[in-house]
């Protein structure tokens, strides 16, 4: 009898921990979020559910190109070493892929922040013909023709039913729930580390020269701005105008965040700098003059070689190792992969 | 049985033609079952909405000549109809804003007809939305008539189309000569949203009451949306698929196609 009491009690806590409202926590450094899941209440099952449809490649055309195809853990969810990304039929994406942390603090997302809701951000992959290619009512017949994902959408929704908006919101459970805020410099911030020499002067640095639009603790404003990019004639993205229309947000893309930055190279929305000393090179004397060219660039931001290396000490302390470790994040099916493969493409 | 009106603006020489289509038997029977099903009690209006062609319905797939001899033919027809509201002319309207969509599509006759709850009173006009109103273009995954799987969400530029035409023209320079109008956006300048009014002439009334429904039928005249404020030259303009100052000018050639209410009532 006791056998059977604790296996039902054991069920019952399980049954509990598996319907808990699956815990948010903004990190003590970072404002309010932008999403906060009021109307798309996270669980430990719509997680899940997110998780798993974000590791699968049924979503695209020929099943080549799950979510996690160009967004890798441990490429903090970029794509690892690629300029562009592929795609369905040999194809590329005409961007660098971000990396996906902190997007409950996006207002917009994309390079040019066409997209105006988390939950609709990964309409654009998906349907994209470069991209995954695929078309909605298709993914949702190959969900519908799975023996388990009926089962998981009854679980999160209350219902079998499986349309576009329940997808949605399962993956935004995922996506939204991707924190990286333990890189050491949020352990200095908090106390429980110490820069060394090196990265305390690159910090400084960094106050000085790269913060007021790398803003901390995001380690971006997500303003648009134009830093001097040639254009290059082979993609013609003009970013921001693409989505506003307007003469003066032409050739400016969003600032991202430096959060993760040693991982997630090539840089730029083109990936055209492999490395960040090139990055830095560029901002040193490699700014293009244009009419929106950024007012605070019009003479570049001079960086000696000494201050590029301790700003690269610094950056580095932006890594954050446990993020991509986090076995909540990784591929349900085989697991962590914490180090790069051999390219699978 | 049917007390059938047409009221027009009188902008052209096709009132007869308006006044021999009044009586009309089709929608009627839909209607009667639409009726049946709703409770006696609740007084409704309805709106139809309908497109033509030099006055005459127009039909899918069947070639027209615009207004500057191209020819063209129209393979699907789709736009967001929301907030409806009747115009009454005995009372203060202060309806909140509904936020409900319907995608009318001319390739499915059911979604033409909308049945909205309305109080009782004497009215001379309606008012609707053409398009996704901007306050609701960012809320994020929709289901229902604002689901992304209906093809009507820009997913690189996240918005819902105002309106979309399709259909081909020897006179498009497109592949396949194919044209397209793909109008939206919702941030100013360049929104395709508008807020439409629609009167009777002659300010003539209609009464919504407890004993019978009222088909408002909203006519969409494709002649003035190619020769409106942007003459719309298939040879010069077949395809716009961007939100931005084209769609902009193509929404305010669209609007002026709604050219006047059409009255009739199911039992």
């Amino acid at each position: 009898m006791k056998f059977f009491r604790t296996i039902i009690l054991i069920g019952i806590f399980g049954f509990i921990w598996i319907n808990t409202p699956f815990p948010f926590q903004i990190p003590k450094n970072f404002p309010p979020p932008v999403y906060s899941f009021q109307k798309n209440p996270l669980t430990k099952r719509g997680f899940e559910l997110g998780r798993k449809l974000f590791y699968d490649g049924r979503l695209s055309k020929d099943g080549n190109f799950p979510c996690s195809s160009c967004h890798q853990q441990f490429a903090a969810f970029a794509t690892y070493e690629h300029r562009l990304s592929h795609g369905f039929n040999n194809q590329f994406s005409f961007r660098n892929a971000p990396g996906l942390f902190n997007l409950a603090w996006e207002r917009e997302l994309n390079w040019d922040g066409g997209v105006n809701h988390i939950e609709v951000q990964p309409l654009a992959p998906l349907l994209d013909p470069h991209e995954m290619a695929e078309d909605l009512n298709q993914i949702i017949g190959k969900l519908k023709k799975d023996k388990l994902y009926p089962i998981l959408f009854n679980q999160v929704f209350g219902s079998p039913e499986i349309n576009s908006q329940r997808v949605l919101k399962a993956l935004t459970q995922f996506t939204a729930s991707l924190i990286s805020a333990n890189a050491k410099y949020d352990q200095v911030k908090n106390g429980t580390a110490r820069y060394n020499q090196y990265e305390q002067k690159g910090y400084e640095i960094f106050q000085m020269k790269c913060a007021r639009c790398h803003t901390e603790p995001l380690f971006t404003d997500f303003s648009y701005r134009n830093t001097g990019l040639s254009l290059d004639t082979t993609i013609n993205d003009y970013g921001r105008m693409r989505i506003t229309g307007k003469k003066e947000d032409s050739l400016k893309f969003r600032v991202p965040s430096l959060r993760n930055i040693f991982l997630t190279n090539p840089y730029g929305h083109d990936g055209r700098f492999s490395t960040i000393s090139e990055v830095l090179e560029h901002y040193n004397n490699g700014i293009i003059p244009g009419p929106t060219l950024d007012s605070s660039l019009r003479n570049g931001i001079p960086i000696s070689d000494n201050d590029r290396f301790y700003l690269i000490s610094f950056l580095g302390t932006l890594t954050d190792s446990g993020f991509i470790k986090n076995p909540l994040y990784s591929d349900p099916e085989t697991g962590i992969q914490n180090y790069a493969p051999v390219d699978r493409h | 049985m049917i007390s059938a009106r047409g009221f027009r603006k009188n902008r052209n020489n096709l009132n007869v033609l308006r006044a021999l289509r009044n009586v009309r038997l089709i929608p009627l029977f839909f209607l009667t079952s639409f009726a049946f099903r709703k409770s006696e009690t609740v007084p409704s209006l309805i709106l139809h909405f309908r497109v033509y062609v030099h006055g005459e319905p127009m039909q899918l797939n069947k070639k027209y000549r615009n207004p500057f001899g191209e020819i063209y033919e129209i393979s699907r027809f789709r736009l967001y109809i929301g907030n409806i509201r009747p115009a009454y002319t005995d009372k203060e309207t202060k309806l909140k804003k509904s936020s409900s969509y319907q995608l009318v599509d001319f390739s499915d006759s059911t979604t033409t007809y909308m049945e909205l709850p309305a109080t009782t009173g004497t009215c001379n006009g309606v008012e609707f939305e053409l398009g996704v109103d901007s306050a609701d273009q960012n809320h994020g995954a929709q289901s229902g008539q604002l689901d992304p799987s209906k093809g009507m969400f820009w997913t690189w530029n996240s918005g819902y189309q105002s309106f979309r035409i399709e259909g081909y023209s020897p006179f498009s320079n497109q592949p396949a000569h194919i044209i397209a109008y793909h109008i939206g956006g919702y941030r100013y300048p360049f929104s395709t949203v508008w807020k439409i009014k629609m009167n009777t002439t002659n300010d003539e009334v209609f009464k919504i009451t407890n004993d019978y429904k009222i088909i408002v039928e909203v006519p969409v005249e494709l002649d003035y949306f190619f020769d409106g404020p942007t003459p719309l030259h298939i040879k010069d303009i077949s395809s716009c698929t961007t939100p931005g100052e084209m769609s902009r000018k193509i929404s305010e050639n669209f609007i002026g196609s709604f050219t006047g209410l059409v009255l009739t009532s199911a039992p």
